[in-house]
């Protein structure tokens, strides 16, 4: 498939490099009309202030995209599907129009002495007319702002007048207060003049040359003249062949028409009226036509909250935005004088929409929550609850990392530059803005770095990361029931007490982790979760089953069945063991349900019996079915757990010809989220393994399609069998009981299923690692796969057509 | 006036079980019916499949009676073929058997029963040192009898109180005025409750080492069993002599004393004769001892007629499907429960039960450890008589007694105490076969020249009573298929005889103190324990003699 994508910006970048990293296949074509290869707008500065070349802000690009420069397109040909540029043709199958915007001028881009501040032609120029003009810079937003600190800190720049109509500075929004502070930052040094509610009146031009440049308050001799006033949407060639309105319309896939798309801050997306104007916006653009486009795991995109950072010498801007804000709004200013701080919190009906901090040491992270929650907050709950950041200034807002973090890294990982960085932290790499920041940041930390330090690895520092979180995790839990003793503390009297060693413990968790496939650096955490474990409610429900599960389960050893039952793991309804009976078991269950809301953990054993309006089933005081017990009880579980193959799939019950019309519990709910753990029955160690690792880590464990957790379910049977290497030589059993089975050779060929069956039995075994069916002669018959009565129930070689299927 | 009282979810049991009683002013029990509420047709998913895949699935019918079912599919299947399987397989199906018979009597007494008599908050306020006094009084060597282990005890037992967190002793009948035990004997038996749950995952291990694994043991195949690498393996066989060599301790040092502890200090519920049934036991004998004689010896007692002890004879086995919800043509005819939710039991025809109606001689039956012990003691078994004759000694109890709540347990603890003597034997008659090299464990036979149709049966004696499967084969496939497993004799309906089952005899004249906590119900109900997902099972045909089945008892 042949893309095309018309724009040198960073979407046109983004965009072409996130198709070729779905599908390397594509031929992707960028044209440009720029004379150089894709470069990072945000950094223009430093072409300004030559800190910089343009090799330098050069954007990463796939280097089998195909890259076209200098082609400014004329027009498109929808029909024939291909763009015509002045001296070339274009065909494509997908075209993308990224073409961005294009910077307001007041007067004639074409004089000499007349800039706008957009492309790395308009920084050369500006470069070389730094030390013989009169500077100014017209306009009062971000963009003439970031130009004239440039400006400002140039040696040799003597003097810069910013003209301006209005009289406020960044944003016209912004309380006097602020603009006062923001001024001062600028005039300080005195090279700066700001000349508020001015504008230009008259120009005499020679040679094409402005001499004078006359505004209502000004008479300027031998000006260079910026622009920052403003931009728009760069859509000329399109607007004879598509519709536009600010911008090229478009749907929330950003497709504007079929097989043609427009991302960026050329595209209006229709049913927002919104325009993007942050690098974020339109990464995020980006990605939801990728989608779109590529044809899976497809994304719209959604209004989302932007944050926009400005750092000029002393004064430090942050603003977190959503799109909900408007006129209309309230202000809340909270300033101090003293650190010379402002905070402007703007509400549109009592929800916080905007905020922008002036040297704030407000929690941004805190603050950007706020706004996407979009709860209605009172003011004084604002001033109350401020939270102060404890990380320091925000550096990279799309990745949400701060200074400290950033210093953080340093210290514990000891890397040396931006580039190292990269292992740990994409800080600085999404939109680029802060790049340079982080960049200062890391060498500034450099001395921090103790030189004894052993360095540690990106996945060490992911994985450090991930035990503190579930610490925090296993802090809920024991918060949740404050009445219970057991802690992490004093678990060590408690495990005296059960008799059971430290070392018998520690060998537990080990294989835990190892059997998990968790870092053995879990295992500290491992040790917290399970004194956690006896937090979380359990109700395990047995429907039409047969009680092998529960009681493979009471056969789990290591740890031993009391001790799960008595401190790992609060079994609350379990009709099997409990001692209560009738109307009293009933209780003990509502009052889990009702009390312990999204709390309890649902385990069910056995299949959902729906024929006979699910009647083939009974249970409890009033004669409920087990279907509605079921309903019931998932309703407000946590997480439901499917254990043994009658709730995985309906199992043995199931089989032809289902007689009871019995199904498996993710079925009769419906629903897609049930962890499946099937097997005839479960290995109990899969059953704990998996409650640990919801304690731990919330989130489902990976799964594989059929629901199941892989690291439990990955490896197929066949594969990890100890008689694998018999079945490699052609060594096989060819009848019950004959010297191969003595000798313990492959039991292939007497219907071992093992290579239909993927689970870890081969390396878990059952009844604290006795044995396992192939070990004792008889081989697998795959009962944790689907329909296995129906197909691999039998001591023969598995064939297809002998199923029921 | 009389009132209604209904137990359901009946817990601490495997499977679906509905109890409604009808008790008097007093309390006393008039009339009760037990139901079983699960329905899952696995004989009707056994039909059309190939005969030697029974037992895998067959198996599924039960995972605590596990072994048991798939045995019974795959001994059945054998008789059906004719098929004599080697000595050895034999035997290591019967040590896998017999592992089974003490796991299950263990977890039954203490996991699933005890706690009618033994009441967790009376033994907090326990005693350490005063019960290291008290456990020595019905054995010898009491088990962990240390004053730091019953501390021990008491503290795990005050940290689930202290944390409001009771899990599964939560919300129990405790405080009961019918709870007989001391402090102190609630702190030894309850100490052994958890002692057990370890000792439950060991003895399974026993299970394993022959079976692949348990519950759902993978090992047996028709005409023998798969796990002959195990059976060559010393290791394995010392590896299972260990693990029985300490069950027999728990077994005796534990359990039998417990069982003492509970028969002297519920010795009037005992003489009261509490929980009997009507006296009709039945026995189909079994497991190879000596030569001629077996290990339980087969016969039917009618009425505690311990005189007259007749042989058995599966020709006098009918099934009748009156009360349950079945119809003349085997088709499920569900009538549904009121609309309260209650059982209908109002008319005399009215169907209440998913279980069906095995009659011997037209008579309801008990089966279990009670009808083994009853049984061979009286047929003058040598092995079994000691056994039981120390028991009735030290309690101080007759023979009579054992028919009751307690009696029914006592039996089961003595039945565990000489199965544990009897696997020594087993084990040393496998070691005499493989040291003149009889390693044989399979008999070899061509599926394609074997009868296409055929019929065979299977009665074994199972930890919880008689177990029959049948099996019909036609065209080398399962044309019909029936299982009746104890629980359906114990736990049958009424007929339109009007007779009463086991459990509903048992319950008749027993006086519940509290309708609201039908303590003494779940009693007499637990003495049989009872296995629900075993026990509902469709009928082969109405009221059909079985003398065609050719007999087969181990």
């Amino acid at each position: 498939m042949r893309i095309l994508i018309i724009g040198g910006g960073i979407a046109a970048v983004y965009i072409a490099n996130n198709l070729k990293k779905e599908d390397s296949s594509l031929e992707v074509t960028i044209l440009s009309d720029e004379k150089y290869p894709p470069y990072d707008r945000i950094h223009l500065c430093r072409l300004v202030d030559g800190s910089s070349d343009i090799n330098d802000i050069k954007l990463p690009l796939d280097p089998t995209v195909k890259l076209e420069l200098e082609q400014k397109v004329i027009s498109i040909d929808k029909d024939k599907k291909r763009v015509l540029s002045e001296d070339s043709m274009f065909s494509y199958d997908k075209l993308i129009i990224a073409t961005g915007s294009l910077p307001l001028s007041l007067l004639d881009e074409n004089i000499k002495n007349v800039s706008v501040f957009r492309s790395s032609k308009d920084c050369i120029n500006i470069k070389n007319n730094l030390s013989n003009k009169e500077l100014v810079v017209i306009g009062s937003g971000p963009i003439s702002l970031e130009i004239l600190e440039t400006l400002n800190t140039i040696e040799g720049v003597e003097k810069v007048v910013l003209v301006l109509r209005s009289s406020h500075l960044y944003d016209r929004y912004l309380s006097l207060e602020s603009i006062e502070l923001i001024k001062n930052c600028y005039t300080k040094n005195g090279k700066v003049y700001i000349s508020f509610e001015d504008e230009i009146e008259d120009t005499t031009i020679q040679d094409n040359e402005i001499k004078t440049l006359k505004t209502k308050k000004l008479e300027i001799q031998n000006p260079y003249i910026i622009f920052g006033v403003g931009i728009k949407p760069n859509i000329e060639p399109f607007r004879k062949t598509l519709r536009c309105n600010k911008g090229i319309l478009t749907d929330a896939h950003m497709q504007v028409e079929q097989d043609i798309y427009a991302v960026g801050e050329c595209a209006e997306i229709e049913k927002f009226n919104f325009v993007a104007g942050h690098v974020k916006e339109c990464t995020a653009e980006a990605e939801a036509c990728v989608s779109h486009i590529i044809g899976s795991d497809i994304k719209e995109y959604e209004l989302g909250v932007s944050i926009d950072m400005l750092k000029v010498g002393e004064f430090d801007l942050v603003e977190v935005s959503s799109a909900k804000f408007g006129d209309g709004f309230e202000k809340v200013v909270i300033s101090s004088k003293e650190h010379n701080r402002i905070d402007e919190y703007f509400l549109n009906d009592n929800k916080l929409t905007r905020f922008i901090g002036i040297n704030s040491n407000v929690d941004v992270g805190y603050i950007e929550s706020l706004i996407k929650e979009g709860n209605e907050v009172d003011i004084n709950y604002l001033y109350e609850n401020r939270i102060v950041g404890e990380r320091g200034r925000l550096i990279c807002s799309c990745e949400h990392i701060y200074h400290q973090d950033l210093v953080d890294i340093v210290t514990q990982t000891g890397i040396r530059d931006f580039s190292e960085l990269a292992e740990f932290s994409d800080a600085g790499r999404v939109c680029g803005r802060c790049k340079m920041t982080v960049a200062d940041i890391i060498k500034d930390s450099q001395s921090l770095i103790d030189p004894n330090m052993p360095r540690k690895s990106a996945d060490d520092i992911k994985r450090e990361r991930e035990i503190a979180k579930v610490k925090k995790r296993i802090e809920k839990f024991n918060t949740l029931h404050p009445r219970n003793e057991l802690t992490t503390e004093n678990l060590e009297s408690a495990m005296e007490s059960l008799d059971i060693g430290e070392k018998e413990v520690n060998s537990w968790i080990s294989m835990v982790t190892a059997t998990m496939q968790l870092h053995p650096n879990f295992e500290q955490v491992i040790e917290g979760a399970v004194c956690a474990l006896n937090r979380v409610p359990i109700i395990w429900l047995e429907l039409s089953d047969c009680s092998g599960n529960s009681e493979a389960f009471i056969k789990s050893t290591n740890p031993h069945i009391e001790d799960l039952i008595f401190d790992y793991i609060s079994l609350d309804y379990h009709e099997l063991i409990m001692a209560a009976s009738g109307n009293e078991s009933e209780t003990i269950l509502e009052d889990i349900i009702k009390t312990q809301k999204g709390e309890y953990v649902l385990i069910v054993e056995g299949a959902v019996p729906l024929g006979l309006d699910g009647k083939f089933l009974r249970l409890g005081p009033k004669g409920e079915t087990g279907y509605e017990l079921l309903k019931r009880c998932a309703k407000d579980a946590a997480l439901i757990l499917a254990v043994g193959s009658c709730a995985y799939d309906g199992g043995v019950v199931a089989a032809h010809p289902n007689p009871t019309g019995a199904v498996g519990v993710a079925e009769a709910l419906d629903r897609d989220d049930i962890i499946n753990l099937s097997g005839c029955p479960t290995n109990p160690t899969n059953i704990v393994g998996t409650l640990l690792s919801y304690l731990m880590f919330e989130e489902l464990p990976e799964l594989d399609k059929f629901n199941r957790p892989l690291w439990a379910y990955e490896g197929r049977v066949h594969d990890n069998c100890e008689r694998r290497g018999h079945y490699e030589l052609g060594e096989f059993v060819k009848e019950w009981g004959d010297a191969g089975a003595k000798k313990g050779w492959c039991l292939f060929e007497m219907g071992c299923k093992g290579p239909y069956a993927n689970v870890n039995c081969p390396t878990m075994k059952f009844n604290s690692a006795t044995s396992w069916p192939v070990q004792a002669g008889h081989g697998c018959m795959a009962c944790t796969e689907h329909n296995f009565f129906d197909k691999f129930a039998n001591e023969r070689e598995y064939v297809e057509d002998e199923s029921h299927e | 006036m009389s009132k209604k009282i209904v137990i359901d979810p009946i817990t601490r049991i495997e499977g679906h079980l509905r109890a409604e009683v009808e008790v008097d002013e007093d309390g006393i029990v008039q009339e009760a019916w037990v139901s079983g509420q699960l329905f899952r047709g696995i004989e009707t998913i056994l039909k059309g499949r190939d005969p030697r895949d029974a037992g895998l699935l067959a198996g599924r019918i039960c995972g605590v009676c596990t072994n048991s079912h798939f045995r019974g599919a795959i001994t059945s299947v054998e008789d059906a073929y004719s098929i004599e399987i080697p000595k050895n397989a034999d035997i290591i199906r019967d040590l896998i058997a017999m592992a089974l018979f003490i796991q299950d009597h263990v977890v039954h007494f203490y996991h699933l029963h005890l706690l009618d008599f033994a009441d967790v908050t009376s033994a907090l306020k326990a005693d350490a040192k005063s019960a290291t006094k008290e456990a020595p009084k019905y054995t010898n060597k009491p088990y962990r009898n240390s004053i730091s282990h019953y501390e021990n005890v008491l503290e795990k037992l005050n940290k689930l109180v202290k944390s409001g967190k009771l899990g599964p002793f939560a919300n129990a009948y405790w405080g009961h005025s019918e709870y007989k035990l001391s402090p102190e004997q609630n702190l030894i038996v309850i100490s052994h409750y958890l002692d057990a749950l370890r000792f439950q995952t060991q003895i399974s291990k026993a299970v394993a080492i022959f079976g692949g694994k348990t519950p759902h043991p993978q090992s047996l195949v028709v005409g023998g069993v798969t796990s002959v690498a195990d059976m060559l393996n010393p290791q394995r066989l010392n590896d299972y002599l260990f693990i029985m060599k300490e069950a027999k301790e728990f077994v005796e040092r534990a359990y039998l004393a417990d069982m003492k502890l509970l028969a002297l200090a519920y010795k009037d519920e005992i003489k009261a004769g509490i929980g009997r049934a009507n006296g009709n036991f039945m026995c189909v004998g079994g497991y190879e001892f000596e030569g001629e004689e077996k290990l339980f010896c087969n016969g039917v007692i009618y009425g505690h007629d311990f005189n007259n002890i007749e042989e058995f004879d599966e020709s006098k086995i009918t099934e009748e499907i009156d009360r349950a919800w079945y119809d003349e043509n085997d088709d499920i005819c569900y009538t549904d429960l009121n609309e309260d939710g209650t059982l209908k039991t109002e008319k005399k025809d009215d169907k209440y039960s998913w279980i069906k109606a095995p009659r011997y001689d037209g008579k309801t039956m008990e089966t279990g450890p009670l009808a083994r012990v009853l049984i061979s003691y009286h047929k003058n078994n040598e092995l079994i008589k000691s056994f039981v004759d120390e028991f009735l000694d030290e309690t101080d109890l007759e023979i009579m007694d054992l028919s009751t709540t307690i009696g029914r347990n006592a039996a089961r603890a003595i039945e565990s105490s000489y199965v544990c003597e009897y696997v020594f034997k087993l084990v040393s008659r496998l070691i005499q076969n493989i040291k003149y090299y009889d390693t044989d464990t399979w008999t070899k036979y061509d599926f394609e020249k074997l009868p296409t149709t055929t019929k065979g049966s299977a009665f074994l004696e199972v930890p919880r009573g008689v177990l029959t499967h049948l099996i019909d084969i036609e065209d080398s496939k399962i044309k019909n298929y029936s299982v009746i497993a104890p629980t359906t004799w114990n736990a049958t309906p009424k007929n339109l005889d009007g007779l009463r089952g086991a459990y509903e005899e048992a319950l008749i004249g027993i006086k519940v103190e509290d309708s609201s906590k039908p303590l003494e119900v779940l009693r007499v109900l637990h003495s049989f324990d009872p296995c629900l997902a075993c026990a509902v099972h469709i009928v082969d045909t109405k009221g059909k003699e079985l003398s065609r089945y050719k007999i087969k008892t181990l």
